[in-house]
């Protein structure tokens, strides 16, 4: 049982918790709104697997990545909204740059020779 | 650092979160159940029907139930929650087999009770440091024999000072003599304190202060005056604390005393036979005494404290040169003489050792036993689980988790058991106490912080030493096999042979330590029947010791060396004294001996005048003892040949002397004992008696010197040769001496004061207690040694029972079809007690051999006395009541046997 049971590989945790990431760093969001956000910008190319992402949020949460609080939705209700710590603030900023170093060289490797 | 910062702050969150459990999962489901109505509002929105949009939001969003277990498991300690998932789980399942759980608990109770109970007399005795500052700088020196490195002795003074001079290693080297009570007075009522005489250097080499004024000097101790220390307990009792002490006088034996310093509170004596005794008074030698001026005379333990940074070797390196130049300086004395260097601890508690170790290995036998008892059954129960093991496993179960559970299975079962095993060493603390009497602090033994460890320790290693195997082995089960399986027997009976592998190890280990506590109880029985060759009741018993430093009483014998000779006065002061106390009401008669039987008597050598002489190193040594005349009557010792001592032996007349049978039999055989003549020779003093002695009578023996065997020994009288001023009343009254005793007490202390103010009556005693007190000590160690062999016996028949039983019921069915076949019930019964009486008469037996193997350890370290080591009775009788319970242990499972219904046997399973 160990928390790592669920992951289907490194590479895609963190791609899914860079997103996350990526999308506070705008404002605090609830869970919803951040599936909504990366499916809209990225116009529907990356569903976000809704069942892998609360887990991801929590995990970010325990790792103080994320803070969280609850608050009142754009339809009032009681919602969960999550907002970047400042660890998590510097964690992305690593995050990014290790992307793009990342799809870089991945794409020197597919140009045409 | 980073890295620290998140991982701390993930505990914190999780330990936080671990007492919100309900609030934690309220939100969980309040933020899923948001998520999905947000997405069932969108689907709505974009036209889909409230029925199907509700479907299609639970469709896209997937099993809510494990999405919240994964999001659960981020903020919960998985392991702390499994394991109490464990805990409640073996609470519940142990819960349900209560006979496997007191099997498991009692044998570990016993264990591991025993294991705490010697343990926390060592932790008090033992392992206690020397009480003084660095104690670890501390050694002793012991002069050796190159020969027998065993050996140690104790050097003269003048030997210490040679160290001195030579030495590089030693900071300084004190020398420390034994502590004696002796008379105290001029300070209150006369009375008895503990002194002890030590050199100047020794608070030096302590390197403890006095808390009050300065230690003496070298040069200040004097035949007739001295400078004394003392301690804060006397200056408290005698002197109320009262700061203007120094300078107060009074007087130790005699001996003028200045006190001159007052030692801190709580600060300890040691001597070389280490009791934990306290001392009151501190003195100097008086270094012109011959005792202490010649190079011969060995009385007092060199303690010395090393140099900062020097190591044992190097001291003892140090020692080995200088013991050669000693050699050659002094070959009569030193001749094959070597030093040993030896840590102060390890001198002072070795006389604890030797009680307690003998005692340690008994109770690792008891737990050694207690853990196969444990780890049979726990073999037993695994078999009979493992489909549930399997059954789990295919379930999905990983390894570790099952191991896991059977370790906190094991791991209670072991706390259980630890935790009444502390309560049964916490029950027995007084008997613990008075069997530890003789070693130092005895009183204070308890169970202390360093014991609830040490009991936890063995709770949790005993459950790893059982738990473990099973663990493994449950770990991995052949899913197949096991779940196929329907009939185990024929498995269990090749598995049969390692249990009865086990059962016989534990029979043997029993039969050991039986065989130790059988010889010990015969020894005991010697000495509590054997008869102490005097009438010890109605005699009531006091000593009035005359000071040896006092003039009035010694004079110092000009001839030969420096012994001192007790004065006509002291004789008168005797004489007076048996005199008006046989006149006492309801005194029968009234004697005095220098040692009370059975505490001991004087050694010397001697020759038989006629006989040829051996040289002076080579006589035999005899036993002797001062008594008045009246001594034989007053204690009822039969004459068997010529005549008691008298009135008539007086310093003018022949000396005379009375011996015992034993001397004359080991002496003086095949002759008439009376009229013959010895020349004495004084050991210590080394002095030759010009005078012959003669013996006028001889009378029956008694257990002078212990009670175990004889000794040749002989009585002179206080009236002849008078050199010991030491002298115990033996009053025998009329009628019942509980009577007297109170009466008798204040008329022999009204007598002494009207005779000599100054004299104190200490000791008071009736013989009948002397001798309880004497035998108690061994009796406590017998019942200690005892009642482990009888746990380590209880326990080896639970192993045969449970065996037994275990057999029984994997045959239940083989004995179903012989009774069907026409069996007798006796022919079944007597299949299981033929099993029993195999595993334990080869117990037995492997036992006896390894005793006869160890005998010479248990005749060396077990308290085995006037009884061989390899005293056939006893084994005899210690194998006899072995096989007897083992036979009563199988009694029960037997009877079950022979109970099997044939029919609900063949159909079992």
């Amino acid at each position: 049982m160990s928390p790592k049971k669920n992951d289907t590989g490194d590479l895609l945790r963190d791609t899914l918790d860079m997103l996350i990431l990526k999308t506070l760093s705008r404002g605090e969001m609830h869970g919803y709104g951040i599936a909504e956000y990366i499916g809209d910008t990225s116009e529907e190319v990356l569903r976000v697997e809704e069942g892998a992402l609360y887990p991801a949020l929590h995990r970010l949460e325990v790792r103080g990545l994320l803070a969280a609080e609850w608050g009142a939705s754009e339809n009032n209700r009681r919602a969960k909204f999550y907002r970047l710590t400042a660890t998590g603030r510097k964690q992305l900023a690593e995050e990014t740059a290790h992307w793009g170093r990342m799809t870089s060289a991945i794409a020197r490797i597919l140009e045409p020779a | 650092m980073s890295q620290l910062r998140e991982w701390l702050h993930e505990a914190w969150v999780r330990a936080k979160a671990l007492l919100m459990r309900r609030r934690l999962e309220r939100d969980l489901e309040e933020e899923l159940q948001f998520h999905l109505m947000m997405r069932e509002g969108k689907n709505r929105a974009l036209g889909i029907a409230a029925k199907d949009a509700q479907a299609a939001a639970r469709r896209r969003f997937g099993n809510v139930t494990l999405v919240k277990e994964d999001c659960r498991e981020h903020w919960t300690f998985t392991w702390i929650e499994t394991v109490w998932q464990d805990l409640r789980y073996a609470a519940r399942i142990l819960a349900k087999s209560p006979g496997f759980v007191a099997v498991v608990v009692f044998s570990l109770m016993l264990g591991i009770g025993a294991n705490v109970s010697i343990f926390s007399v060592m932790n008090t005795v033992m392992m206690r440091g020397v009480a003084y500052p660095q104690s670890e700088q501390l050694v002793a020196i012991c002069p050796t024999s190159k020969e027998d490195p065993q050996y140690d002795d104790m050097p003269p003074l003048a030997e210490i000072a040679d160290w001195k001079k030579a030495n590089q290693v030693f900071e300084d080297i004190a020398a420390i003599g034994g502590i004696y009570k002796v008379a105290m007075t001029d300070a209150g009522e006369p009375g008895q304190v503990p002194v002890q005489t030590v050199t100047a250097d020794f608070f030096a080499v302590a390197g403890v202060r006095p808390a009050l004024g300065r230690v003496f000097r070298a040069d200040e101790g004097h035949k007739l005056y001295q400078a004394v220390v003392i301690s804060d307990g006397l200056w408290k009792k005698r002197f109320n604390g009262d700061p203007g002490v120094l300078g107060k006088m009074f007087r130790v034996e005699g001996v003028v005393s200045t006190v001159v310093g007052v030692m801190p509170a709580g600060f300890e004596a040691i001597e070389q036979w280490y009791r934990g005794n306290s001392v009151d008074v501190w003195m100097p030698p008086d270094l012109e005494r011959a005792m202490y001026v010649k190079r011969t005379d060995r009385w007092s333990l060199p303690v010395a404290r090393l140099k900062a940074g020097v190591t044992f070797e190097q001291a003892q390196a140090e020692m080995n040169v200088i013991a050669l130049a000693l050699e050659q300086a002094y070959p009569e004395s030193n001749k094959g003489i070597g030093e040993k260097v030896v840590p102060l601890r390890d001198m002072l508690y070795r006389n604890a050792g030797d009680h307690l170790y003998p005692l340690l290995a008994a109770v690792c036998f008891v737990l050694l036993i207690g853990c196969v008892n444990v780890a049979n059954v726990v073999r037993s129960r695994t078999e009979s689980r493992r489909k549930e093991y399997s059954v789990r496993a295919s379930l999905g179960a990983g390894r570790r988790r099952l191991m896991q559970q059977l370790l906190v299975e094991s791991g209670m079962l072991a706390l259980m058991g630890g935790a009444l095993g502390v309560l049964l060493a916490f029950l027995a603390t007084h008997v613990l106490r008075a069997f530890a009497q003789d070693l130092p602090h005895a009183q204070s033994i308890r169970i202390d912080a360093r014991v609830l460890l040490f009991a936890v320790g063995l709770s949790v290693l005993t459950a790893v030493l059982f738990g473990l195997a099973p663990a493994v082995r449950a770990a991995r089960p052949d899913l197949n096999e096991v779940l196929r399986e329907g009939d185990s027997r024929t498995v269990a009976g090749m598995r049969g042979h390692a249990r009865h592998i086990l059962v016989i190890s534990e029979v043997a280990m029993a039969m050991v330590l039986l065989l130790g506590a059988g010889l010990m109880v015969n020894s005991l029985l010697h000495v509590l029947l054997v008869y102490p060759g005097f009438d010890p009741s109605n005699i009531l018993t006091m000593a009035v010791n005359l000071p040896e430093g006092n003039a009035k009483y010694t004079e110092q014998v000009s001839v030969k060396g420096g012994m001192t000779k007790s004065t006509p006065q002291a004789i008168a002061f005797h004489k007076q004294l048996l005199e008006r106390v046989a006149a006492m009401p309801g005194v029968e008669s009234a004697g005095m001996i220098t040692i009370l039987p059975p505490l001991g008597a004087v050694s010397v050598s001697f020759s038989v005048v006629g006989q040829p002489v051996p040289s002076e190193g080579d006589r035999p040594h005899l036993g002797f003892n001062e008594v008045s005349p009246d001594f034989f009557r007053t204690m009822r010792i039969p004459l068997l040949k010529g005549r008691y001592l008298d009135q008539r032996d007086t310093e003018n007349a022949p000396w005379a002397i009375v011996i015992n049978e034993s001397m004359a039999k080991k002496y003086l055989p095949n002759v008439d004992p009376i009229g013959r003549q010895l020349l004495l020779r004084y050991e210590p003093d080394r002095v030759n008696e010009d005078r012959p002695r003669q013996i006028v009578g001889m009378v029956a023996d008694v257990k002078h010197i212990g009670i175990g065997g004889m000794h040749a020994l002989f009585y002179e009288s206080y009236m002849q040769y008078p050199a010991h001023l030491y002298g115990t009343l033996v009053i025998r009254t009329s009628s019942d001496v509980r009577a007297h005793e109170a009466d008798l007490t204040a008329s022999v202390k009204q007598v002494v004061r009207e005779m000599d103010a100054d004299q104190p009556v200490t000791d008071i005693s009736t013989m009948d207690e002397v001798l309880r007190k004497f035998r108690s000590s061994y009796q406590y160690y017998v019942i200690v040694l005892g009642a482990f062999a009888g746990m380590a016996v209880l326990l080896a028949m639970i192993g045969v029972y449970g065996v037994l039983s275990y057999f029984v019921s994997e045959r239940t069915r083989e004995m179903g079809i012989r009774l069907a076949l026409g069996a007798q019930r006796g022919d079944v019964l007597r299949m299981v007690a033929r099993l029993g009486l195999k595993l334990s008469l080869t117990g037995a037996i492997l036992g006896i051999a390894v005793a006869l193997g160890l005998n010479r350890y248990i005749a060396e370290h077990f308290w085995i006395y006037h009884v061989k080591s390899t005293d056939p009775l006893t084994y005899a009788a210690v194998t006899f009541v072995l096989v007897s319970i083992a036979l009563l242990a199988c009694y029960i499972p037997a009877r079950r046997a022979t109970n099997v219904d044939p029919m609900t046997a063949l159909r079992h399973d």
